[in-house]
């Protein structure tokens, strides 16, 4: 616990015995102690680290070296990190860390993460025990959606008449109205689609986290816990959903996924 | 039908830079200060330049193509697809799904991923002596 003895690695002069390395272990989640960490999974870093496990009675820390004088956020590094966890979370509980944690040694990873944090991390797992996360990313059709919007708006459709063959200057408040128009509307249909979707899911998934929009079209973006069992199951719901919205809404679902969205930081 | 849009990367942002358990939260003492590449992501807000984006979109929109007028648009929008569409998107769906795992699980790095990275106009690189800070949204726009 409260050693202090510690000081962060990198401000600490370089050990004479490391070579140039100024090594770091980098964590990326917590599982079952025992789990098998697949052979050809790769670590992050250049070169790339070997991921290894660090036990503690029954849980364990995911794990690998990296060279901390090094920054980290290639595009390599953040594939790894997602990689290692959702590799873990297709065969069995994980709990995934944020990107980017660092601690000083592995031993440090036993005395202030493992040891100290032992029985709420086991809890953790043991809930999610045969639950994974899926994402549904959905995008509207622009062209589809324009014209719903304007269909449904007698207002809209007034201010598109308004500036059909307008210089852009001269009708400016027009365009500014239906524009406000167009992005309430989206909203709005982003709030019901979402809705319709959790509700036409249900039964496939034991929590859902909705998700802030990442793009101006998008429809659906929310993060569900379901049972990795049921993937068949959760995948042939998508399918009429995505029957029902063909040409409106194009749908994704990613996954299975560890549960990012679904683990909350303590205090 | 739209095509996908882009997978992996993107994806991938969006989900650890801002979600998880937060390592800083457990560890206090050991905790090493690396630097972070960070990207700037944008988060979506609507603005006047939007407004007029939208506007002009809806200004373009070509009703003439399908002169059946609105109704019909809406009624195609919102009723059976034909055969053939069904398909595409069951496909979409499934691929899509096979897609990510494959890439997640698979390949370190793709040089897809990465030539769309390099795209991303803002890469910053912040300089954390503590623990790795994360003020960075991973809310982006993704074309």
């Amino acid at each position: 616990m409260g050693r202090s003895t510690k000081v962060s690695g990198a401000s600490v002069p370089k050990q004479a015995t490391r070579q140039r390395q100024n090594l770091g272990s980098y964590v990326y989640g917590i599982v079952p102690a025992g789990t098998k960490v697949p052979a050809d999974v790769q670590g992050l870093g250049d070169p790339a680290g070997k991921v290894k496990l660090i036990e503690h009675e029954d849980i364990a820390a995911l794990v690998s070296d990296v060279n901390v004088d090094q920054p980290l956020g290639r595009p390599g590094d953040f594939l790894a990190h997602e990689g290692l966890l959702d590799a873990m979370a297709d065969k069995g509980p994980v709990l995934p860390f944020r990107f980017g944690g660092v601690l000083a040694s592995t031993e440090a990873v036993v005395e202030e993460l493992l040891a100290p944090h032992h029985d709420d991390f086991k809890s953790a797992l043991d809930q999610l025990q045969g639950y994974a996360e899926f994402v549904v990313k959905g995008r509207y059709a622009e062209q589809t959606v324009l014209a719903e919007i304007l269909a449904e708006s007698p207002e809209a459709q007034g201010l598109r008449e308004a500036i059909r063959g307008k210089p852009e200057d001269a009708t400016r408040n027009e365009r500014i109205r239906l524009g406000e128009i167009i992005t309430a509307s989206v909203e709005a249909k982003r709030a019901m689609d979402t809705q319709m979707l959790l509700d036409g899911l249900t039964g496939h998934y034991m929590q859902a986290s909705l998700r802030d929009p990442t793009h101006e079209w998008d429809a659906v973006h929310v993060a569900l816990l379901s049972e990795r069992d049921d993937q068949k199951g959760l995948e042939k719901a998508m399918k009429e959903f995505g029957e029902r919205w063909t040409g409106r809404v194009d749908l994704r679902l990613l996954g299975p996924m560890a549960p990012y969205d679904f683990v909350l930081a303590q205090g | 039908m739209g095509g996908h849009g882009p997978t992996g990367l993107a994806d991938v942002i969006d989900t650890i830079l801002d979600r998880g358990l937060v390592i800083d939260a457990y560890v206090r003492v050991s905790l090493v200060g690396i630097e972070i590449l960070t990207i700037d992501t944008r988060v979506v807000i609507a603005s006047v330049d939007t407004y007029l984006r939208f506007a002009e979109a809806a200004n373009r929109l070509d009703m003439a193509k399908s002169e059946k007028g609105l109704p019909e648009v809406i009624s195609e929008a919102k009723g059976v697809p034909s055969q053939d569409k069904t398909k595409e998107v069951i496909q979409g769906v499934v691929e899509a799904a096979g897609d990510t795992l494959q890439e997640l699980t698979g390949k370190k790095s793709d040089p897809a991923a990465e030539a769309s990275m390099e795209e991303e106009p803002e890469v910053s690189v912040e300089r954390t002596s503590g623990p790795p800070r994360r003020k960075i949204r991973p809310k982006r726009e993704e074309e």
